[in-house]
């Protein structure tokens, strides 16, 4: 390895070599002008149809919605999605959620439709847990997206390993578009250390362009809107 | 209006019916048509095979014959020609004088069917054509001179004539200048491409705007024994059944 | 497994041509990714505004590269990243090397990036005794078959269903089979204890934003966010073109690239990683590693035709709408880059010398440019390389280089113009048989184009009249 400053060197490199440019410059007028004017915004539409908005997006890219209202609600949501699962391969016997306020509530109702029920469970035991519940921070009505924050939730992983990830979605917490979003995020000026999208169970095409749902991530993704 | 016609190296040696045509074509939309017999070439082979002082060489020779005539327009059967005219000034980049001169000249440069659509307003010229026919956007005039919907408008009007879309009208030939013969396998099967889409468009003839990809379609369906003929657009829309 | 050069493109080029299977999967995956890319993009009303917006982003961050590139380290390092600049691939390899090796390091698992392939990151880290395994599915299966990516996107597009079926049971022991979600479990399955052992993820960055020194990373399948969030070290490879200014900025991006590369409105995971945790006890790798590469890269900011080539944001829309790359695929480039965007970029990465075919090797058609989401002036980046090209005389076509010398004579002199059509016309007449020249292999010796035209094509022969012949004899009017 060199024994002169790497950093130094590049950045060096970089301004002789824009300085080099500028003799040329002056004949390469770009016609990409400034475009640096906001977009016209969308019509902001009102909450309902956020929440239509966003199954609808959602649907889109192979996930699940329901929307439900209060505490019961949504407990026979989850219930119903459990026995549902009940069928399938992914039968759900171990259940891991976060360490959110939301889900805290939830997990003496949950506890009795499964086997075990565990708070955050380390990242080496997640392997064998089959479905994970959590709540996320926000929606993009537009995509379809959940947003996740490590700073206010432990959900990244639980969001992540097991097959299955359910998760719970404030309907107040929906916004319209990524870029609302992303300005909402961008808080004194400073943004959460981890912050995940999620538009959907994960997928792949890289063989021979066939479509296959669950590949690293989780195989099915269920939205419980909760208004 | 007094138009300039540069009738392009490949149509003056291999394809003269096209420069023919153009004149007629001219002359029936009450152009009056000038033609400098000094003309030889816009320099794009040399220029897009990386030899731009000999490009430049010609490209100053070119600039000199069309500045010479009083002509509102010069005008070109050709997508590519007109947009290595458009070129001219960036070839001369560091040359301030030749740039301002090149400039002038592609300012009034206009391949003949944007020429006449865009500039003279005329989409019926009186031609007449009875058969099947379907169109290829060659690559420059349809990407760097944004030739689209100019030439259908003029197919449209060519009596007789039933016009069947291409698939894909809009990818490449093959041609590419040089490329034709450094990479001539690729070139092929690139080729070999458009033409399974025109016969699957069972027309009798391929009409387009530059003769370099009518000798590269009509080089290969002439290879292949096919009947399907190709045409100039500048011939068609000269004929008069 | 010998992997082609740039030097020996028309070999390849004519091997892949010969390549059946090949073919097919690629007309049938451009031509599906294309015909999404454009659903996609008439998907939103502000199409071309959006790219417009891009490039002038772009253009202003490359014209300030070293201001946003140490916005960029301040931020992130004051979130608790580590940084390491390096000037080449080796150098970064072996900064790479040594903070495994320092921390003890030895199961490795890594996802998808373009820029450890440009630096053969994975021989380097075998070299040194570790074991490395890619985590994206189609690298994975290029990692088993010992092969390299044949698409920016797509890496195993070349591979069919049966191919892939005989690797997995070559090297994973699974009964044959043809289903695409059996293949892709076993990946996952597989994979998944890799992912529960590792000690060290390594990943690419797609954008780094230097208003707030995050590191952005997008994917379908989640391999990424296992990478990234598992393992106790993560390293994050970056070229230094990839800052973007404002956190604002992720909105245009992220409505470009997706759609451009695969038609989707976005991708199943975006990862914003700013930093590392602040407590122990939090999810997510204790240190964060990115290292920065230039390899070339602050070069091509001496010329704003060159400099654009660094507004890439490697969608892959362009090997998508190529006709070059729609029948040779990938392999035939034999660079990590390939397509339109690699036949520029490589040459200026590697240097001309061993890759001056690759700016030639484009029929300068546009389609490229026209679907680039930041407007890269593809066409214009050829001809600038072909310039420079025959400038440097650097692929000794001395006798093409004489026959332009000759041709710019010819097309400056009236009478040597005609001359020439004269003496063409006379020595045709070996050659044209029904008004046509057909095959002239023996042409090959005296005018290696004709050959080659020829191989497939008829030639129309010179005309009897020339235009300006008849315009003298039929058409000029003398009123």
């Amino acid at each position: 390895m060199k024994i002169t400053n790497a950093r130094e060197e590049i950045l060096h490199s970089i301004r002789t070599n824009l300085a080099a440019s500028v003799v040329f410059d002056v004949n390469y007028t770009t016609d990409h002008a400034a475009q640096n004017e906001q977009p016209v915004p969308a019509l902001k539409p009102n909450p309902e149809s956020l929440v239509e908005l966003f199954a609808e997006s959602l649907e889109a890219v192979d996930g699940h919605c329901v929307v439900v209202e209060g505490h019961a609600e949504t407990v026979e949501a989850i219930k119903k999605i459990i026995a549902g699962l009940r069928s399938t391969k992914l039968n759900p016997r171990r259940v891991a959620v976060s360490d959110s306020l939301e889900i805290k509530d939830l997990i003496e109702s949950i506890s009795s439709a499964v086997e075990e029920v565990e708070m955050t469970p380390i990242a080496a035991d997640l392997f064998s847990f089959d479905v994970g519940i959590s709540s996320v921070q926000a929606g993009i009505a537009e995509t379809g997206t959940l947003v996740l924050e490590a700073d206010r939730e432990r959900n990244r992983l639980v969001s992540l390993v097991p097959p299955v990830h359910i998760a719970i979605l404030d309907a107040s917490k929906i916004f319209n578009t990524l870029g609302e979003t992303l300005a909402a995020l961008y808080r004194d000026g400073k943004v959460s250390q981890a912050i995940t999208f999620i538009s959907g169970p994960s997928r792949t095409a890289d063989i021979e362009l066939t479509l296959a749902i669950g590949v690293h991530g989780p195989q099915e993704l269920f939205v419980i809107i909760r208004r | 209006m007094l138009v300039s016609l540069f009738v392009t190296c490949l149509v003056d040696q291999l394809w003269s019916s096209v420069g023919v045509s153009s004149v007629e074509v001219l002359r029936r939309v009450g152009c009056e048509v000038q033609f400098d017999d000094r003309q030889t070439c816009c320099s794009q082979p040399a220029f897009n095979t990386g030899y731009r002082d000999e490009a430049r060489q010609v490209g100053r020779r070119f600039i000199e014959v069309f500045e010479s005539g009083n002509a509102d327009a010069i005008v070109t059967p050709s997508g590519s020609c007109a947009a290595m005219v458009h070129h001219l000034p960036e070839l001369f980049s560091s040359d301030e004088h030749w740039q301002k001169r090149a400039r002038l000249i592609a300012d009034r440069t206009f391949e003949l069917s944007s020429f006449l659509v865009r500039v003279l307003n005329r989409d019926d010229v009186g031609a007449s054509w009875p058969g099947r026919l379907t169109w290829h956007d060659a690559c420059h005039g349809l990407r760097d001179l944004n030739i689209k919907t100019e030439p259908r408008r003029l197919i449209s009007k060519v009596r007789g004539a039933e016009f069947v879309e291409l698939d894909n009208a809009d990818s490449c030939c093959g041609f590419g200048g040089t490329f034709s013969v450094k990479y001539p396998e690729i070139s092929l099967a690139i080729l070999d491409q458009k033409i399974e889409a025109i016969e699957r468009a069972k027309v009798d003839a391929v009409i387009s705007g530059d003769a370099s990809c009518l000798m590269q379609i009509g080089g290969r369906l002439s290879r292949k024994g096919s009947k399907v003929r190709v045409m100039h657009i500048a011939e068609l829309l000269a004929s008069k059944a | 497994m010998n992997h082609l050069t740039s030097e020996t493109f028309d070999d390849n080029a004519r091997a892949a041509l010969d390549d059946v299977q090949l073919r097919g999967a690629l007309r049938n995956a451009t031509s599906l990714f294309g015909k999404r890319r454009l659903a996609a993009a008439a998907g939103l009303q502000n199409w071309e505004e959006l790219r417009n917006r891009a490039r002038s982003i772009k253009d202003d961050v490359l014209l300030h590269l070293d201001q946003y590139l140490e916005q960029f380290v301040a931020n992130a390092e004051s979130r608790g990243a580590k940084f390491h600049w390096a000037r080449d691939a080796s150098e970064a390899n072996a900064i790479i090397c040594k903070l495994i090796q320092d921390r003890g390091g030895r199961k490795i698992v890594k996802s998808k990036s373009m820029t450890t392939e440009e630096t053969h990151l994975n021989v380097a880290l075998e070299a040194a005794g570790m074991q490395v395994v890619e985590t994206d599915l189609g690298e994975y299966i290029i990692q088993l078959a010992e092969e390299t990516p044949s698409h920016i996107i797509v890496p195993a597009i070349h591979k069919t269903k049966r191919q892939i079926s005989e690797l997995f049971t070559s090297e994973l022991g699974i009964p044959p089979t043809d289903d695409v979600d059996k293949l892709t479990a076993t990946a996952r399955a597989t994979l998944r204890d890799r992912f529960a052992e590792a000690d060290v993820g390594i990943s690419g960055v797609n954008f780094g934003i230097a208003e707030t020194g995050t590191i952005l990373i997008v994917e379908n399948e989640g391999n990424i966010r296992l990478t990234t969030s598992l393992p106790r070290t993560h390293i994050a490879v970056m070229g230094i073109e990839k800052v973007l200014p404002r956190f604002a900025d992720v909105d245009v991006f992220l409505k470009l690239l997706p759609r451009s590369g695969t038609g989707q409105r976005l991708t199943t995971y975006q990862s914003f990683i700013t930093g590392v945790k602040q407590n122990a006890a939090d999810e997510g790798p204790d240190e964060l590693h990115v290292v920065i590469l230039d390899n070339g890269r602050s070069r091509m900011l001496a010329h704003p035709i060159t400099r654009q080539s660094l507004a890439c944001i490697r969608c892959g829309a362009c090997l998508n709408a190529c006709p070059v790359y729609q029948q040779i695929g990938g392999h035939a480039y034999g660079s990590v880059y390939p397509g339109p965007i690699g036949a520029v970029i490589t040459p200026q990465l590697v240097g001309l010398k061993k890759t001056a075919q690759l700016p030639y090797a484009s029929s300068l058609c546009g389609a490229c440019r026209e679907v680039c989401p930041v407007k890269i002036d593809i066409p214009q980046l050829l001809l600038h390389l072909r310039s420079e090209i025959t400038e440097a005389s650097v692929n000794k076509r001395r006798s093409e280089q004489f026959a332009f010398k000759l041709w710019a004579r010819v097309m400056t002199s009236n009478w040597l113009y005609r001359m020439s059509g004269e003496v063409g016309r006379l020595f045709q007449r070996f050659v044209v048989h029904n008004g046509k020249i057909g095959k002239l292999e023996k042409a090959g010796i005296l005018a290696p184009p004709l050959a080659a035209w020829t191989s497939g094509r008829d030639l129309r022969p010179i005309e009897k009249k020339t235009f300006r012949e008849r315009w003298h004899s039929e058409l000029k009017r003398h009123d």
